[in-house]
């Protein structure tokens, strides 16, 4: 199979669009999206939400080829956001912030606010990272004692489960798209799996052996891939829970995942710069790139447009950074 | 009758002429002794003490690089005797205790080692009211700093220290007004946190055997004392004044929490002597390391890890840096210090410098590459 070629797209900057040529010279701009590093980036079928070290959220429109910045949510989380997620339908964000706060944001035609309702009902949340179901009714959350927990938005934020773990650092947690499963991801490496009906562990499964930092179900929800300080992406079986595959490649720490909406393709960034396409059909690494040395935070694939796929990075570099699928790759 | 305090100087001289010390101790003393003297039942003998600024806002100035307080909201307080309680009458003679070294003893050592603390801060404020420097109370501890490397110190033209001879290193001396730091053939200063750190670089003559030549080595040995922070920022001036080379000055400190307020207390000073700032800032500080990055790419050559997890207090304490403008504000004067303890955060890791040392030389080749990438 031929290798595929993602061009860079262009580079967000402050809502500036520089042009694929432009782009490709200089990838890194000087004048940054955020003022510090972008720590998590989250999609909707519209926009680009991204979160950094500085208060405001930034929202970019992939409406526009030219990726405009449309809206900024100022002084959201005043010591700066670590964590950003959207359920599909790209009504509701959660964000959560370094200060340990959770917030809530609701979006009407294409415009984000606060939603003070549900963001009253969070206050008492304790999680480090977080995910939203597909529907946007359901938090998951691990924290920093190792605690999943999930919570009904719908119902007044009430907490609806609490497993317990190890007690290891939670530092990436996932739902699968069918609402069945949660995983969560730790500092000492195990990686977990919960049913979402009765909150019991079907397996446990043989995680990594240092810190993952990331986990994500395949759209399907048949595999879950885990990747973290040790450089490797693996692959289980969610029926099983055995070790499908071990994806090697990476050379620095690997920070983010991301299934493509067919499941073909799953994205990963690493600490050293680097973002790779792999193909699941033949386990192979089919595109690599490295426009930045810098920590790569967050990289996640954009909604399929005129059938070729795009996907959205963000950093240590402090842009925006999108891609797309080269024409006859 | 409480004595109060001598209006204050804007711009704290360096080391105070005699004079002012003299005076504020005769005049509290005589004042003291009348009240003593009186009868009891109308005698209230006090010293009210002009209080530092603790935790105001601060701005880092920019014509001095140093961090200082926005608002002067003055504040007193008075130490009486006989107290309501014990406790307040030795705080009282702790305070007196203070006011009657004169300039040839040096107090250091005698009283101050049970509530080490509360004496500190009574003479922090006995020199704040007076309208001086600590320094010029001789109050000051024996200094704790050490230096070695490619300088001499003048005092009247006599040489005081020559830290040049190899091998060798010297306790950083209280620099006075009139001395002159002879820095000229050194190509760079070296700032290190650890002192464990700083005698493994003197036992390898690395300030000698250096890639960007011969160099000072100086440690505060932690959270650095003022002879140390009064030094490097003389020695900064020094260069300033003389020609228009430019003496690199580098900081190697832990990438965790203290290693970055050690960093950010050289540089622009620290939260407890904010008056005192200006005459102690070293704002040419570039930071060497360690960063998680350098762990993350020593790692690819060794096989041991090279960072550590975070602990709980370790976490609370980058949060409340990080609510502690202007320094560690994400629009702050240092938006990278700023990024890296959100970094820590993130991944839930510090790095520590003896890390790096393991095996051989490795600190040494990776302090070369350093400060030639940083040049």
């Amino acid at each position: 199979m031929p290798s595929r070629q993602y061009l860079a797209w262009g580079t967000a900057d402050n809502g500036r669009f520089n042009s694929l040529q432009r782009a490709l010279k200089h990838p890194l701009l000087t004048k940054p999206a955020h003022p510090v590093d972008i720590f998590s980036v989250a999609v909707t079928d519209k926009q680009v939400l991204s979160a950094s070290g500085a208060p405001s959220i930034k929202v970019h429109s992939t409406l526009d080829t030219e990726f405009p910045l449309v809206q900024s949510l100022d002084g959201a989380h005043t010591l700066g956001c670590h964590h950003i997620v959207t359920g599909a339908k790209g009504t509701r964000a959660i964000s959560a912030g370094f200060a340990g706060e959770v917030k809530a944001w609701v979006c009407q035609d294409g415009h984000w606010s606060a939603d003070q309702v549900v963001s009253a009902n969070l206050t008492n949340v304790d999680a480090w990272a977080i995910a939203l179901s597909e529907d946007g009714q359901y938090l998951a959350g691990v924290s920093q004692d190792g605690h999943v927990r999930v919570w009904d938005l719908n119902d007044n934020g009430t907490q609806i489960r609490d497993h317990e773990t190890k007690g290891s650092f939670g530092t990436c947690i996932d739902l699968s798209p069918d609402g069945n499963f949660i995983a969560s991801g730790h500092e000492n490496g195990a990686v977990y799996i919960f049913k979402t009906e009765d909150g019991r562990m079907p397996f446990s499964l043989s995680g990594l052996v240092k810190p993952v930092r990331s986990v994500a179900f395949s759209p399907g929800g048949k595999i879950l891939a885990a990747a973290g300080d040790s450089k490797v992406i693996v692959l289980y079986d969610t029926s099983s829970g055995l070790q499908i595959a071990n994806l090697s490649g990476h050379s620095a720490w690997i920070l983010s995942l991301s299934w493509s909406d067919s499941g073909e393709y799953l994205l990963s960034s690493s600490f050293d710069g680097k973002v790779k396409v792999w193909s699941i059909d033949t386990k192979s690494c089919v595109a690599t790139h490295s426009e930045t040395e810098k920590a790569v935070w967050s990289a996640k694939w954009l909604p399929k447009a005129h059938r070729s796929e795009g996907f959205a990075t963000g950093g240590a570099n402090r842009s925006l950074a999108f891609y797309r699928e080269a024409t006859g790759g | 009758m409480a004595l109060r305090p001598i209006s204050p100087q804007t711009a704290l001289p360096d080391v105070a002429p005699d004079s002012s010390v003299r005076a504020y101790i005769d005049n509290a003393l005589t004042t003291l002794i009348r009240e003593l003297t009186s009868s009891p039942a109308e005698s209230q003998p006090a010293i009210t003490l002009r209080c530092r600024i603790v935790s105001a806002n601060c701005i880092v100035n920019p014509i001095n690089g140093a961090l200082e307080a926005v608002q002067r909201n003055e504040s007193y307080r008075t130490y009486s005797w006989p107290g309501n309680t014990a406790y307040e009458s030795w705080k009282f003679s702790s305070g007196n205790n203070s006011c009657l070294v004169d300039d040839r003893s040096s107090v250091a050592g005698r009283k101050v080692d049970i509530k080490k603390a509360t004496v500190n801060s009574v003479i922090d404020d006995l020199a704040y009211t007076i309208g001086v420097n600590r320094l010029a109370l001789n109050v000051e501890a024996a200094g704790k700093g050490l230096v070695a490397g490619s300088l001499r110190l003048l005092r009247e033209s006599r040489l005081i220290l020559s830290a040049q001879s190899a091998s060798e290193d010297n306790l950083i001396p209280r620099i006075q007004d009139t001395d002159e730091i002879d820095v000229s053939s050194a190509r760079w200063v070296l700032v290190i946190e650890k002192e464990a750190v700083f005698h493994r670089l003197v036992r390898n003559n690395y300030h000698t055997r250096a890639l960007a030549g011969k160099g000072i080595l100086i440690t505060g040995k932690g959270y650095p004392d003022i002879c140390t922070r009064r030094f490097l920022h003389r020695t900064f001036e020094a260069e300033t004044n003389r020609n228009s080379r430019r003496l690199p000055f580098y900081a190697l400190v832990d990438g965790d929490p203290h290693g970055l307020t050690i960093m950010s207390t050289y540089k622009y000073g620290s939260l407890a002597h904010l008056h005192d700032n200006a005459g102690l800032s070293l704002p040419p500080l570039q930071w060497l390391g360690l960063k998680i990055a350098d762990a993350a790419d020593e790692t690819q050559n060794s096989s041991g890890e090279l960072s550590l997890s975070l602990t709980t207090r370790d976490r609370k304490k980058i949060v409340s840096m990080l609510r502690r403008s202007p320094i560690w504000a994400s629009d702050g004067v240092e938006p990278e210090w700023c990024a890296e303890l959100q970094r820590m955060l993130m991944l839930n890791v510090k790095v520590e410098i003896e890390k790096l040392y393991g095996d051989g030389g490795s600190l040494e080749n990776w302090i070369d590459r350093k400060m030639f990438r940083q040049r």
